[in-house]
């Protein structure tokens, strides 16, 4: 399972999104895979720790884009919970929400954020920094 | 005339407005709160009221009967007369509107799959242009399907501007078509901006 990272060239990288509204993970998909990305998607948290829980290597995200405000379990609680398992503890995972408060932000820093967009996101900015975040 | 009630200045959508809404005016033993292009109000107090006035943007009132939380937004995704705008930033913008008035329903227990949803406005104001209150109102019903959130009632398009009273805690809304004099039939609005931090990185 230490593979994770070292997909060959010619295979495109999947990023997971997750995001308890349909119709954000139907522009999230169709932006991420015009940029040419594999999409694995999840609603919310759980869904999403439970959906890592079943993938191979060769599916498994090398990035995770997730939303705040979702039901079960929130951005937050899914970032801490990355962080605790030993294999995604470098996983990078960015966090896209309607929120923009410093207070919220610093919460999504101590948890293991990579970073913060805000909604509406810009897909030339959600692409350049999916480069920065996946080298 | 009725004292207005208190009306912050046009801009953004920013942080929706929920909690007491106290020192406002009150008619009838209700408390009216005027929603603006831009803003998303909440609430879940039997007692107050919210209104806008609509001519081709769009409020979605949403309402939880389970949790007695409601609330509505007003947003316009582009102008007629302007430069063609992006079909899918627009998009985008409208599922943020959307996203803005579920989130802070949330905070307050509503559940997104007990949510009831009326559309208002979406009316074309001028003749000459392109009907840009019928793509908004296309926009609202394909997001509530795509969101499997129940479309209850609707009152959209047509020509004349619209004032919707909707008591979000009980999920009541009237909508009465505005007639030429009174009140002054809204400007064509432009579209309602974006916050400043639109698609801001910040890398920590």
């Amino acid at each position: 399972m230490t593979q994770i990272q070292s997909k060959g060239p010619f295979v495109s990288q999947t990023i997971m999104t997750v995001d308890d509204s349909p119709s954000m993970r139907m522009l999230l998909r169709a932006a991420l895979t015009d940029m040419g990305y594999q999409v694995l998607e999840a609603e919310d948290g759980v869904h999403a720790l439970d959906t890592l829980d079943g993938v191979t290597p060769e599916t498994a995200p090398d990035l995770v884009i997730t939303d705040i405000n979702m039901p079960r379990m929130d951005g937050f609680g899914l970032i801490e919970a990355l962080r605790r398992q030993p294999g995604h503890r470098n996983l990078p995972i960015l966090v896209l929400t309607t929120e923009s408060s410093d207070e919220k932000k610093a919460r999504a820093r101590e948890a293991g954020a990579t970073g913060w967009i805000v909604k509406p996101f810009n897909p030339e900015k959600l692409a350049a920094a999916i480069r920065r975040v996946l080298h | 005339m009725n004292a207005m009630p208190h009306r912050p200045a046009t801009g953004p959508i920013g942080a929706p407005v929920t909690g007491a809404f106290t020192g406002l005016a009150q008619r009838d033993g209700f408390r009216r709160i005027n929603v603006i292009q831009g803003e998303t109000r909440v609430s879940q107090e039997k007692d107050v009221v919210l209104t806008t006035v609509l001519g081709s943007c769009i409020s979605a009132c949403l309402y939880d009967p389970i949790a007695g939380v409601g609330g509505l937004n007003h947003f316009l995704l582009a102008e007629p007369g302007m430069t063609e705008t992006d079909p899918k930033s627009m998009q985008r913008y409208g599922v943020y509107a959307m996203e803005v008035l579920i989130n802070a329903m949330m905070a307050l227990g509503a559940q997104r799959h007990s949510l009831k949803a009326r559309l208002f406005g979406g009316a074309m104001m001028r003749d000459g242009f392109r009907d840009i209150g019928a793509a908004n109102a296309q926009f609202a019903r394909r997001f509530l399907a795509d969101e499997r959130i129940a479309l209850v009632g609707e009152d959209v398009g047509g020509i004349s501007a619209r004032r919707v009273e909707f008591r979000p805690a009980l999920g009541l809304a009237r909508c009465r078509h505005v007639t030429d004099a009174l009140p002054p039939p809204p400007r064509i609005a432009r579209p309602t901006p974006p916050p400043a931090a639109t698609g801001d990185v910040e890398f920590f």
